[in-house]
């Protein structure tokens, strides 16, 4: 049972999360209701299902087999979605509750408690498995039962592996390496499927399970083939599990920010470069349009939330679209291999977008009010931002095209020069759109945290809406290029494009300025907010 | 009796810097305690590592006799903290943020209620019970910290710049409400860049610089002299340098 104290830390979130609600918009909240309904409807739908299927006798055998595929699956989704979506979902704020009388094994299992908000969708996959199982007269009756530890294995695992990230991603230099790593895991499934030795891979999923792993044991005591070997591996993982866990929990307790922050130190040859890229808008732009964007160069090179965005751009999106443009079965010039690097640098745009665009004040937080007290017209700071934005899209582009050089990948002037022109003109659109959103609904972002969400509800709603509304001019030109074949009539409509664009930003700019005149008090009050005990 | 804090060697090291270098201090019982430090001293550092908040490189931490981190959990119980700004929840409201705090400390629900609004009553927070923390003012957000201190009966304050942004009657009534708590026998140990508050409060002081203790004295020591405890402060820091006038200021 919980203890009073594990009663109240959740009481406070309730309140905490109740509290969100009057003041925010309904729009948002009506969106997400709907968008989790759809989600969990679905994963609600296959529930039944596996409890439909799982629930016959006649079924039971020929699923047998794939149970344990389908029990890893579960696995790597509770263990790896979270990590790649950098959504770790809700965990409690040791920091402020360090302070409170609250022993540390309480805290321990409700961090692990809340590691169910990362998969919700897996473990109603996992209940549905476990009522069929229960009604199949052909299964014992403890069976469905084993699902149980499967669940604690997932659980504690995962908040381990949290603890240690959040650790590694506190640490300069190591930070960068770990996130590198993440990418290629991420990649790893996709490449291996176009790419890799496929008896292999399918021998992971079809093969003869091998018993030591705890989605083969768990499986082989869920359907009924009772063996002490099975029950030992099972039991012997949840003690591996926990122990890793709770040795986690601990070092992260005991885990001082600023001591990680404080070590490794860039050599001076890497401060001289970086001070070069950060004096180069005041080479090209005049006071105080310059000092912004210089500024925003610097902050935003020195924030660990945003490196982790801008590393993903260039290597992430190369991996995800890599094997599928390029793949063993891909032909080299087919319509992903041609439009590659263009393809990518889109998708990067994406990436980078929350934090280079939808809520573009979120890492200033309190230090906002200085742009609105100071002497300098808001239009210009938000060009500044713009403009520094625009620079941080450059050096995308620029990375991706030098990876795909490095990759020896097919790659000419023109189609560098096209997915400059085509980024540029699709940014255009996000900017205006991104100005208006920035003010209309800002929200505090701590720069130190790279794995939190900074999106709201309001705001993923946007961006599923004016992505693909940002797309439509450059995709006008493609069908320009296909319709006419011709290079001409491409880079014209892009151009069309282009002007469309500026004439739209010049418009929502305007609208910008004066929503800040309008809503400085909101601005200001909406980005000095923090988080409850749990946030997530 | 042991002391309220008692630290030995206390070490804090960020990287290749000492933030905390050999720090010895010991804090009587009842006594009310001002710690002073330029920025950058160590003092945050320092009452991050009595909190809990940040373990010790080395050295030991004794807090009303208990070993930290050893007896953490009895220790925190008897502790109450008007911490930095970060440490408040901004989505409760006032009374939630009380009762929560006070049931943390182990205080029954309607208890915890009832103290809560007296605190909020008494700190004059209480006519606007629906607003939130994070729309609070600076000053607000201090005084709820304090009234949430309050609420346990502690028996060792831990007060990082309590009077931060209060106005003058609320400063007033805090200073009134911490020297009735040390009347009753409770320990105040408190940081302020504030020396006129701390001359008044105080009866002890120490002073850190570059995280090591350059002055432990009572209050009545430093008054025998004839120097003000400003005087005092920008000579044990080391500070005294005449002031440079800019040409184009």
């Amino acid at each position: 049972m919980l203890n009073s104290r594990t009663r109240v830390i959740l009481w406070a979130q309730w309140r905490s999360t109740r509290n969100r609600f009057p003041r925010a918009n309904q729009v948002g909240v009506a969106f997400t209701g709907i968008m989790g309904l759809i989600w969990y409807g679905l994963f609600g739908y296959l529930s039944v299902i596996a409890a439909y299927l799982l629930s016959s006798p006649s079924e039971l055998p020929s699923l047998g087999g794939a149970i344990p595929g389908a029990l890893l699956l579960c696995f790597l989704y509770w263990q790896f979605i979270p990590v790649l979506t950098a959504s770790m979902g809700s965990s409690l704020d040791i920091r402020k509750l360090l302070v409170y009388p609250v022993p540390r094994g309480s805290l321990f299992w409700i961090e692990v408690a809340l590691r169910v908000s990362t998969s919700i969708e897996m473990l109603m996959l996992l209940i549905g498995a476990g009522v069929g199982l229960a009604l199949n007269p052909s299964v014992p009756i403890w069976a469905p039962a084993v699902l149980i530890p499967f669940v604690a294995i997932n659980l504690l695992l995962s908040a381990g592996v949290r603890d240690l990230l959040i650790r590694l991603l506190a640490r300069k230099r190591i930070r960068e390496i770990v996130v590198f790593l993440l990418v290629l895991c991420a990649a790893l499934p996709q490449a291996l499927l176009l790419n890799g030795p496929r008896g292999r891979l399918r021998q992971i999923f079809s093969g003869e399970p091998a018993p030591y792993w705890p989605w083969n044991a768990t499986a082989e005591l869920a359907t009924g083939k009772f063996s002490w070997f099975s029950v030992v591996t099972l039991l012997l993982w949840v003690a591996v599990v926990y122990f890793f866990s709770r040795w986690q929990f601990e070092r992260g307790l005991n885990f001082d920010r600023s001591e990680a922050s404080a070590a490794g130190r860039s050599s001076s040859r890497g401060a001289g470069l970086l001070e070069w890229w950060y004096r180069l808008p005041s080479v090209i732009l005049r006071d105080p349009l310059g000092a912004l964007v210089e500024k925003e160069l610097r902050f935003l090179t020195r924030t660990p939330r945003f490196r982790l965005v801008f590393t993903m751009g260039f290597s992430f999106g190369l991996l995800i679209w890599l094997p599928m443009a390029f793949g063993r079965n891909a032909s080299r010039h087919s319509l992903l291999a041609d439009n590659y690097l263009t393809l990518v640098s889109v998708y990067a745009l994406l990436i980078l977008s929350d934090a280079l665009f939808w809520n573009c004040f979120g890492f200033d937080r309190g230090a906002v009010q200085l742009y609105l007290l100071s002497p300098v017209k808001f239009g210009v700071v938000l060009v500044g931002k713009n403009v520094a934005a625009a620079f941080f899209v450059a050096l995308e582009i620029s990375a991706i095209a030098l990876v795909c050089a490095l990759l020896r990948l097919p790659l000419t002037g023109i189609q560098v020069l096209e997915a400059i022109v085509v980024s540029f003109v699709v940014m255009l659109f996000i900017l205006s759109i991104g100005n208006l959103s920035s003010l209309y609904n800002p929200r505090s972002v701590d720069p130190s945290k790279s794995f939190r969400t900074a999106a709201s509800a309001r705001t993923q709603a946007m961006l599923m809406l004016a992505f693909p509304l940002a797309l439509i001019p450059v995709a006008l030109a493609y069908l320009a290029r296909y319709a006419f074949d011709s290079e001409w009539a491409f880079f014209g409509a892009l151009l069309g494009g282009g002007v469309l664009g500026g004439i739209v930003y010049s418009y929502s700019l305007g609208s910008a300025v004066r929503a800040s005149e309008q809503r400085r008090e909101e601005i200001i009050t909406a980005l000095s907010r923090g988080d409850g005990p749990i946030a997530s | 009796m042991s002391a309220a804090i008692s630290v030995r060697n206390l070490r804090k090291v960020y990287g290749s810097k000492a933030a905390v270098d050999g720090l010895d201090l010991e804090v009587p019982r009842g006594c009310f305690f001002g710690f002073l430090g330029p920025n950058g001293a160590g003092k945050t550092t320092t009452i991050r590592m009595l909190m809990g908040l940040a373990p010790p490189t080395s050295g030991s931490i004794e807090l009303l006799g208990l070993p930290m981190p050893e007896r953490a959990l009895e220790v925190k119980g008897k502790i109450g903290l008007v911490p930095d700004e970060s440490l408040l929840f901004d989505h409760l409201t006032g009374p939630e943020f009380t009762e929560f705090v006070g049931r943390m400390y182990g205080l029954d629900r309607s208890v915890a209620r009832e103290r809560g609004q007296e605190l909020l009553e008494l700190f004059e927070l209480d006519s606007e019970p629906r607003k939130l923390i994070g729309d609070y003012s600076k000053g607000m957000r201090k005084r709820i910290a304090m009234a949430a201190a309050l609420i346990h009966r502690p028996e060792l304050f831990l007060l990082d710049e309590p009077f931060e942004g209060v106005d003058a009657v609320g400063a007033r009534l805090m200073k009134e409400i911490l020297l009735e708590q040390v009347r009753r026998g409770a320990t105040m140990f408190l940081t302020s860049h504030v020396l006129e508050v701390v001359e008044r409060l105080c009866d002890r002081v120490a002073i850190i610089q570059q995280g090591r203790l350059v002055l432990d004295s009572t209050m009545a020591e430093l008054r025998s002299g004839s120097e003000t405890l400003e005087d005092i402060f920008v000579r044990a820091v080391g500070a005294e340098r005449p002031a440079e006038t800019l040409d184009w200021l």
